[in-house]
């Protein structure tokens, strides 16, 4: 592992800088909680040369309120969203899903920025090269998908393309369900994307020389009704099978506006809008609820061994309608 | 951009001037919190499992934060305050951190592979909250793994230090 450069970056415009020098062998590194993982096992097809400290950055840490928005600066830890007061008065479904992830020594070092741009945990991608050679896949630039006809059952159950792998993030699936933004910073200025937008099939968004800086979440004047639902095998420290957020706005008993994002089905989180729009106007009860989640889960394709991933989703979103707790 | 060639860490108090480079006697970029602590400071009372950010055995406390040392470049703690297991007890004396009696008291461990990464966790959880209630204890520890099943043993040891009326 020698001839690899670690470099503290002093502003956002010099970890451009780097990342557009070193394309994508450069990796930046926020709460390492994902990256140290990522480089022990060894299995990025393009060896980092360098290694960019994030948290040399002053002033990306930050939850900021005004009267349009909510922002997060990318460096937040998820302990300081999980314990935010605007964040669990106002975005719940952020701050239980910040609560949602691995265990308190991760919270404490791990980024929202760290979170959206986390890689996938698909088994043959993370194999390590050590271990009997290179596992090469799609994902890798070499060769086809490993896992449609392998060991499928954490994989994909919509919109997979060429990759099956899902997007592990547990904020990001509520971040689509807020409609919330992603900043972009690049060497020549700065971009903004919607959070559904942000990801895809073998990579995200982001340019070779691209960081997140940002968050932003809008505000809306009229409270909601949020929940996050989150189902694993194991209680603590384990990633979804799938998830779902909810955020419900009613008025008297009927629902004028829902927002439903689907996790850990596809490569990125998935608003299911065509649910969404069958529970306007609407009492939010069991009858409407089961409808809401048939339709949600109306375009999954399930790969050869996870089904039952659409089940789980099924009932998740049901759940989360009714507010029942899992 | 800055590439540190020394940073400055403090463990248990005393402070370390640490070269970085990629000599055998210098901090490489890619070593480790736990592997600086244990293999360079020899403070071998942190363990390793996992080496994956996955089992908490590596728990130390940075700048008062229960964090997971084989997840922590050490090139990135300059100007750092690291506790570790052997900086609980008192410096003077010698005697047991109350907690890490409490352990030995409840026979909190088998192996004790797991036991010093229990205790940081423990211990950041009850500077937090001196008087948790057993759920928000086993969440505080949640992170912690013990292969030899003294969970129940880890949790009564936890709790015989917090004060009645807790909650
Ligand atoms: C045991 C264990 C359990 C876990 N459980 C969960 C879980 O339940 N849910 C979940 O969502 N995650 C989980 N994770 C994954 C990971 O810990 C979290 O996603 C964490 O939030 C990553 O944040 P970080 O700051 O540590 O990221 P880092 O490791 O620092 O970075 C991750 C990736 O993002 C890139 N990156 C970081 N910041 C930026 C930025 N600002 N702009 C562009 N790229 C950036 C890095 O280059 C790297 O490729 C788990 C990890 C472990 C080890
Ligand atoms: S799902 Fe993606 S990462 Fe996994 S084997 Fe297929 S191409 Fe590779
Ligand atoms: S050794 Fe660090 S978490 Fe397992
Ligand atoms: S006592 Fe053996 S691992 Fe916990």
């Amino acid at each position: 592992m020698r001839s690899l450069t670690h470099l503290n970056a002093r502003s956002v415009g010099e970890a451009c800088a780097l990342l557009d020098e070193y394309g994508r062998r450069a990796r930046l590194n926020a709460g390492g909680t994902d990256l140290l993982s990522v480089l022990k096992r060894g299995f990025l097809p393009d060896r980092p040369e360098a290694i960019v400290n994030l948290k040399t950055i002053p002033g990306l840490a930050y939850v900021a309120a005004d009267e349009d928005s909510l922002r997060i600066g990318a460096l937040t830890t998820l302990v300081t969203l999980a314990k935010s007061e605007v964040v669990n008065e106002e975005f719940k479904v952020l701050a239980e899903a910040a609560r949602s992830v691995g265990t308190p020594q991760i919270r404490n070092a791990a980024t929202i920025g760290g979170n959206l741009c986390q890689d996938v945990r698909c088994w043959y991608y993370r194999y390590p090269h050590k271990l009997g050679g290179a596992m090469d896949c799609l994902r890798k630039g070499h060769g086809g998908c490993l896992a449609i006809k392998g060991d499928n059952r954490y994989h994909c159950i919509m919109n997979g393309k060429g990759c099956f792998a899902v997007c592990p993030s547990d904020t990001a699936v509520a971040l689509a369900a807020l409609d919330a933004r992603i900043k972009l910073a690049a060497p020549d200025g700065e971009r903004s994307i919607r959070v559904a937008d942000f990801f895809g099939p073998l990579r995200n968004a982001l340019d070779a020389n691209e960081m997140v800086t940002e968050i932003e979440i809008p505000r809306t004047a009229r409270p909601s009704t949020q929940t996050f639902l989150k189902y694993t095998t194991r209680k603590p420290v384990d990633f979804a099978i799938a998830s779902v957020a909810s955020v419900v706005w009613k008025e008297g008993e009927r629902c004028i506006d829902a927002r439903i994002a689907l996790g850990a089905v596809s490569p990125g989180p998935v608003r299911a809008t065509t649910a969404e729009a069958l529970l306007l106007g609407r009492r939010v009860d069991e009858e409407s609820a089961v409808e809401a989640a048939e339709e949600a889960l109306a375009g999954a394709r399930p790969l050869s061994m996870n089904e039952y991933k659409v089940h789980v989703a099924r009932v998740l979103v049901k759940r989360a309608l009714l507010e029942e707790a899992d | 951009m800055e590439h540190a060639d020394r940073i400055r860490l403090t463990v248990n108090g005393k402070v370390h001037d640490i070269e970085i480079g990629d000599r055998d006697d210098q901090v490489g970029p890619l070593e480790t919190l736990a592997a600086t602590l244990r293999e360079r400071l020899r403070l071998t009372g942190t363990k390793v499992a996992c080496d994956d950010g996955a089992c908490g055995c590596c728990t130390v406390h940075l700048d008062g934060m229960a964090i997971l040392s084989c997840m922590t470049l050490t090139v990135e703690c300059d100007g750092k305050d690291v506790t570790t297991i052997e900086g609980l007890s008192d410096p003077k004396t010698g005697a047991l951190d109350p907690l890490q009696q409490a352990f030995i008291d409840h026979t909190a461990f088998q192996c004790g592979y797991c036991t010093p990464g229990i205790i940081m966790s423990a211990k950041a959880l009850l500077a937090e909250n001196p008087r948790p209630t057993e759920e928000e204890v086993k969440e505080g520890l949640s992170g912690n793994f013990c292969r030899c099943i003294s969970h129940y043993h880890v949790v009564k040891a936890v709790m015989s230090v917090v004060p009645p009326g807790g909650g």
